[in-house]
């Protein structure tokens, strides 16, 4: 009889865990999280201007964290910049933790530092002298508070595509600096949240995946699927027909699914919006270098 | 010592034509006013259809037959690929409401100019949002021997815009900076129309 009311209990607390972890994905409970990250922007009412971040003006700062916790799919990289990596992992908190995401960018601008997942952000006074000063960028211009996040994300995280320039200088977004390479994207997934997150490819070589298609549409199920592209086979800015074939931009996979001539839809977000765009199975192939699932249940 | 002279001038004759740039720097001179009407034309079909239905147009191939469109709507882009042949392109304008015959006469004014690729761009000034049609054209004029292909690139503004003694444009707001677009330095054709020659065409 102990037996199964200790297996009873056992089970009873497995579910509630795994309720818990699958607590964000709900719908219901985004809006609450969201409402918590308004309740918590609004109770602040006016931010004074920081010493740490002198060209961030405090009142579109707040307007920026507002617009982030409502409208997540409108958070923008910038034109030209080398920000997708960051772009595309902020998804992760702006979707499952507007709250905690607003509370860490206030405290960064109040205190000049603060701490995510495993990851103390303390930038250094080049990093918080150009956070507002970025321009010609789109809307990024007017968005302090996203200029401060990826400042601070390429100025923390380092991969060996940083080697030859390690220091920010201005103009530096646009610039090997701020590059990602694909086991720096892990890292700082895997050290900012505390989920799961599985990898598969490299900078150079292709997932060893038989059939993207038929692996990719049973992924994109039990959460957030980034892709590591080779943009220009994608999405072409010159004519040039044979190129050498290395990645460069990261996206979010929102969708996948055939169509009847048998081209694959694919639905990606970049650049502060979904795009649809149809692909034959080959340049799918040709283009992926590298697959990451993000496991919202599963917490490490 | 013959022969070697003879492969000297071939090594020197390959050098001029790899370095050479007076079709291009001709070209530049000469493009804007040999094809003002048309292109002032594009600008106003573009931005009559644009009013009614944000877009981006493309002409991908060398015979400018193949469109690569580009629908844009609050929160997602549409991107399409036809051949100008095709019934699925006036369908797929139909389908998003698109006036097809002001939508023909942009794409045969796009191919009268080499024009392959045509949209706006939009950028803040005081944190007040702006745009300026982006247009870049492919020609015969500007390939070379040995050497990638270059694209004429066209910001037009709404606006008169500050240039340098040099005709390069400036930053408005920090006059000693350049405005660039797409990290590229723009020259002058006139007080609202700016070029550069640039590897890629967006």
């Amino acid at each position: 009889m102990n037996r199964y009311i200790l297996f009873f209990l056992v089970t009873a607390f497995l579910s509630a865990n795994r309720l818990q972890a699958q607590l964000p994905v709900d719908s219901t409970v985004k809006v609450t999280q969201q409402q918590r990250a308004l309740g918590f922007l609004d109770s602040l009412g006016k931010l004074a201007p920081s010493k740490y971040w002198p060209n961030v003006d405090p009142d579109l700062f707040l307007v920026n964290l507002r617009t982030f916790a409502l409208t997540p799919l409108r958070f923008y990289e910038g034109k030209g910049t080398n920000f997708c990596a960051y772009s595309a992992i902020t998804y992760i908190p702006l979707n499952y933790d507007p709250d905690g995401f607003s509370r860490f960018m206030v405290t960064l601008y109040n205190t000049g530092k603060a701490k995510m997942g495993k990851v103390w952000f303390r930038p250094g006074k080049a990093i918080q002298e150009e956070a507002g000063l970025i321009r010609y960028k789109g809307a990024l211009d007017i968005s302090p508070a996203g200029q401060m996040w990826f400042l601070c994300l390429a100025d923390r995280f380092k991969g060996y595509l940083n080697i030859f320039n390690r220091h920010f200088d201005k103009g530096d977004e646009n610039t090997l600096w701020a590059s990602t390479n694909f086991a720096k994207f892990n890292r700082m997934l895997r050290r900012l949240f505390r989920f799961e997150v599985h990898a598969k490819g490299s900078d150079l070589i292709r997932p060893p995946v038989k059939d993207l298609y038929k692996y990719l549409s049973g992924k994109i199920s039990e959460g957030p699927i980034f892709l590591y592209l080779n943009n220009r086979l994608l999405y072409k800015k010159n004519h040039v027909v044979t190129r050498f074939g290395i990645p460069t931009h990261y996206v979010l996979l929102l969708d996948i699914y055939k169509s009847g001539d048998g081209r694959i839809n694919i639905v990606y977000w970049d650049y502060g919006k979904k795009t649809l765009q149809q692909v034959p199975p080959k340049l799918l192939k040709k283009i992926i270098y590298g697959i990451t699932h993000f496991n919202p249940v599963a917490k490490k | 010592m013959k022969r070697h002279c003879t492969i000297l001038g071939i090594l020197a004759g390959m050098l001029m034509l790899a370095t050479s740039c007076n079709h291009s720097r001709k070209f530049t001179q000469t493009y804007y006013s040999d094809n003002e009407k048309t292109i002032l034309s594009i600008r106003d079909r573009f931005n009559r259809i644009y009013d009614q239905h944000p877009f981006s147009l493309e002409l991908k191939d060398k015979y400018l037959q193949r469109i690569g469109l580009e629908i844009i709507t609050d929160s997602i882009k549409y991107i399409y690929a036809f051949n100008l042949n095709e019934p699925y392109l006036t369908d797929t304008l139909r389908r998003y409401g698109f006036d097809i015959n002001a939508m023909g006469d942009l794409i045969i004014d796009m191919q009268r100019a080499h024009c392959t690729w045509i949209t706006n761009l939009d950028y803040y000034e005081k944190y007040e949002k702006k745009e300026l049609l982006f247009l870049s054209v492919r020609h015969q004029a500007l390939e070379s021997f040995m050497k990638p292909e270059k694209y004429f690139t066209m910001a037009l503004f709404n606006e008169e815009q500050p240039v340098d003694e040099k005709n390069r444009l400036l930053d408005k707001e920090g006059l000693s900076q350049f405005r660039k677009i797409h990290g590229k330095v723009y020259r002058s054709i006139n007080k609202r129309a700016f070029y550069a020659v640039t590897d890629m065409y967006r």
